[in-house]
């Protein structure tokens, strides 16, 4: 068969805008964590933490996240299905849109443009954006996996399909709401209707942008990195039905005890435990695909984020089942463990695999070998230090913290105020800004490493120059 | 099968994940702010505390404060009666939030008087020294748009009358997320419902008390009174607390339930033995009378 | 056990022979090379 000649072109646009959103994200991420223990920090009305936090999420689940998602989908689809994208110049456009519509979000979330709903805080012309960013996406991989010369889809293909639509769904039925000026709207759903309507968006947003796109890329990238196929298609298949099924039954375990029916809480909290079954069937689908290969967790710098990130992934879909179990939110909800958790997902998982992605496109898409290997490593170990120190000094506040809010006296009473419980958090705060700060200082060896891989890099031997082949 | 035809497994997984999402999502439509739900005196936001809602929602707010009250008891002592879903019919959006740096705010309506919002949200360390809220004193600088609180008004379908309006005029955005504060949680009347009635005879424990066991009971003061009470009882937001002639029963019981319509707080969470402490030390340790005794 | 509760072990059921529908079909002997190609396949040079 003729080897048909792919587009890299968007592949290389959208893993430098990835980059540069992801860089932000970490930054703005660092600042809001040095707020929480400086209030001087804070410069209204526009650099408050109240704003910059949204800016700090949306920037990394939106820029960071689907940035990359858009680059490794371009790249996957066109390999996968052996033909080139449907529509380069739709692509490309794509590209261009994505940065109008991150920079509108960041400018408008600066000014105080926010619907306030978590992870969906921009208000309804950004929400009309994104809406036709992710259409033009979508055609553009559907009718890509249509035209496609490869007869029976791979796994990953289908978990990018299944993230189209879900994040389609999800977005446009959160997006609902009444326009009352040009960045403001109200909701069209109430009180506890809305709040259950948005965490079920909230949760699946995990699923279908947090989860799907990333096993897609561990399902591609680890067997191209390791050079042997996956341990069992067949039993990534029944994941992958067991995983959409379960996910969307969950979101009501971010509301356990709050006015939201018990029935809803119950289902998700019985949901959320089953859940362990399918990402545990794709984390052990993993491992058993390293079955004489864990050597190169030693040698190849490309497995040890991939693993590590599916390591992540594992202990994250224990931890959050554990937390969706009433007694456990009863303890725990509304502390600093939570962040913790959502950290260990998006640093840890999320950005680990992304990473790794990056790391395996620039040489191709570029056609440079990586600059320098040991500095890849250096990024490996301080995201990894970083994230971890983020972490568990947030666990350990958040237990903290529950036991000091739950304390009482024999005679019924409260033992601490509500500021008392919250001065102790003061230095694990501080411990949470420095584990940024290291995480931060990786993610910049990590764009200097790819500069240079670009600026100065060896060009790279013919395996690896599919660059030539680039529309 | 699905496995060669990309369309019938986007059909397939579409159909997935509506399982869930029509049965968790889409079916508590049926009972979720339906008339079984309604609580009466929960009554729609008036146009300066829409106002300050929006506020709230512009400067984030909800990324640090909560507000639901759930069903536990240190969360019910520590904050008040537990949230249900009727108050919340008229919140468009939800503003639950998932973080307590800052305390819950469900419950916040009537339990400080305005004076003490003006001055927190001026300076929130001026009384809590430690906090780490940032000011929001230049609040205070942007008047209100009277015109298009009117519209939104209209878009929420909430009434209002034109002299709630033309009181827009006059105020600015701190005199709305005060207003805001001061509703929240205030359409149940749970405060008074909540109080405590003290059956049988108050006793003092500490009758008494010397100064030295009482110089400890001043950081208990000190968290708890003194940011309306002043550092020496001198007064500001609350009273000025030297030399008053309350009884020792009737003060304890001002401090345990407190005064709901004046806006002296409940602080029955502490304990009656904290209570006790805070009214010997109030009425005898900068009295000059604990030696008295 | 009332009508309802009937019902949603009904459904309970049906969901789980689904599941096991889906397993037996993608585990059974006739589908053991076809399920597993891709995951060779997607290894040819690109």
């Amino acid at each position: 068969m003729e080897k048909p000649s792919y587009n890299t072109d968007i592949v290389r646009g959208f893993v430098n805008w990835s980059i540069i959103w992801g860089l932000v994200a970490v930054l703005v991420g660092v600042i809001v964590s040095l707020q929480m223990v400086n209030p001087d920090l804070n410069f209204p009305p526009y650099l408050t933490f109240g704003r910059l936090r949204p800016i700090h999420t949306n920037a990394g689940i939106y820029g960071w996240g689907v940035g990359f998602i858009f680059a490794t989908f371009f790249y996957m689809a066109q390999r996968l299905c052996k033909t080139p994208i449907w529509s380069p110049k739709l692509a490309k456009f794509q590209l261009w849109f994505f940065n109008a519509t991150i920079i509108a979000s960041a400018v408008t979330l600066l000014m105080g443009f926010t619907t306030s709903k978590e992870y969906h805080e921009m208000e309804w012309p950004i929400d009309l954006m994104i809406i036709v960013l992710w259409v033009m996406f979508a055609i553009n991989i559907i009718m890509t996996i249509i035209k496609r010369r490869e007869e029976q889809m791979y796994i990953s293909l289908w978990y990018m399909m299944a993230a189209i639509i879900g994040i389609a769904v999800l977005f446009v039925v959160n997006s609902a709401a009444v326009p009352a000026a040009l960045f403001k709207s109200y909701s069209a759903y109430a009180g506890t209707n809305d709040a259950n309507v948005h965490w079920w968006f909230g949760h699946n947003a995990v699923a279908m942008a947090l989860t799907a796109p990333p096993l897609a890329m561990f399902y591609y990238f680890l067997p191209k990195s390791t050079g042997v196929p996956i341990y069992s298609h067949r039993l990534s298949i029944i994941s992958f039905w067991s995983l959409i099924f379960m996910y969307l039954w969950t979101g009501a375990h971010h509301l356990l005890w709050t006015p939201v029916p018990d029935w809803v809480q119950t289902l998700a909290m019985a949901f959320s435990v089953m859940l362990i079954a399918p990402s545990w069937g794709s984390v052990i689908n993993g491992y058993l695909s390293m079955n004489g290969q864990w050597h190169q967790m030693r040698d190849n710098y490309l497995v040890k984020f991939l693993i590590l990130g599916l390591t992540f992934y594992g202990l994250q879909t224990l931890q959050g089942p554990m937390q969706s179990i009433r007694t456990f939110s009863a303890f725990i909800h509304y502390t600093d463990w939570v962040p913790g958790h959502i950290h260990m997902g998006t640093m840890g998982w999320v950005s680990m695999i992304g990473f790794a992605c990056i790391y395996y496109l620039v040489p191709r898409i570029y056609g440079n070998e990586i600059f320098s290997i040991p500095l890849a490593n250096l990024h490996f170990w301080l995201i990894l230090i970083g994230q971890l120190i983020w972490s568990i000094s947030m666990w350990v506040a958040g237990v903290l913290q529950a036991g000091m809010w739950n304390a009482m006296n024999p005679d019924g009473s409260l033992t601490y105020t509500f500021m008392e419980t919250m001065v102790e958090m003061y230095p694990y705060w501080w411990a949470r800004a420095i584990g940024g700060l290291i995480y931060l200082i990786g993610v910049l060896i990590f764009i200097y490493n790819l500069y240079m891989t670009v600026q100065k890099g060896k060009k790279s031997s013919s395996t690896l120059t599919e660059a030539e082949g680039r529309a | 099968m699905w496995e060669k035809k990309p369309v019938l497994l986007m059909v397939l997984a579409t159909c997935t994940i509506l399982a869930g999402t029509i049965i968790t999502m889409i079916l508590p439509f049926t009972w979720v702010n339906t008339k079984a739900d309604r609580i009466e005196g929960v009554v729609p936001y008036t146009p300066i505390e829409q106002e300050g809602r929006d506020i709230y929602i512009r400067e984030g707010c909800n990324n640090c404060h909560s507000q639901t009250v759930r069903p536990l008891v240190a969360e019910v002592l520590r904050y008040g009666e537990y949230s249900k879903s009727g108050e919340f019919v008229y919140d468009r959006p939800f503003l639950w939030g998932s973080k307590r740096t800052g305390p819950d705010l469900a419950r916040v309506g009537g339990k400080y008087p305005d004076s003490w919002h003006y001055k927190h949200m001026d300076s929130p360390r001026s009384m809590v020294p430690r906090t780490n809220m940032p000011d929001y004193k230049w609040l205070r600088d942007n008047p209100l748009d009277a015109e298009a609180i009117q519209h939104k008004m209209d878009v929420l379908d909430f009434p209002y009358n034109n002299p709630q309006i033309a009181a827009l005029q006059t105020k600015n955005e701190m005199d709305a997320i005060v207003a805001y504060m001061q509703k929240l949680g205030n359409d149940i009347n749970w405060r008074k419902a909540t109080q405590v009635e003290i059956i049988g005879e108050l006793v003092n424990p500490y009758a008494g008390v010397d100064h030295i066991t009482m110089e400890p009971w001043e950081s208990v003061y000190r968290n708890n009174c003194a940011a309306c009470h002043g550092e020496h009882l001198e007064g500001e937001i609350g009273p000025e607390l030297v030399g008053d002639n309350y009884e020792e029963e009737e003060l304890f019981k001002i401090i345990y339930n407190g005064i709901p319509d004046g806006g002296m707080p409940s602080f029955s969470a502490l304990g009656s033995d904290k209570v006790w402490q805070l009214t010997n030390f109030i009425k005898y340790y900068n009295q000059g009378e604990g030696e008295s005794h | 056990m009332d009508l309802a509760s009937v019902f949603y072990l009904g459904v309970t059921f049906g969901l789980f022979a689904i599941l096991v529908g889906i397993v037996l079909r993608t585990y059974s002997k006739k589908r053991k090379e076809t399920g597993e190609a891709p995951k060779y396949k997607m290894l040819d040079d690109d």
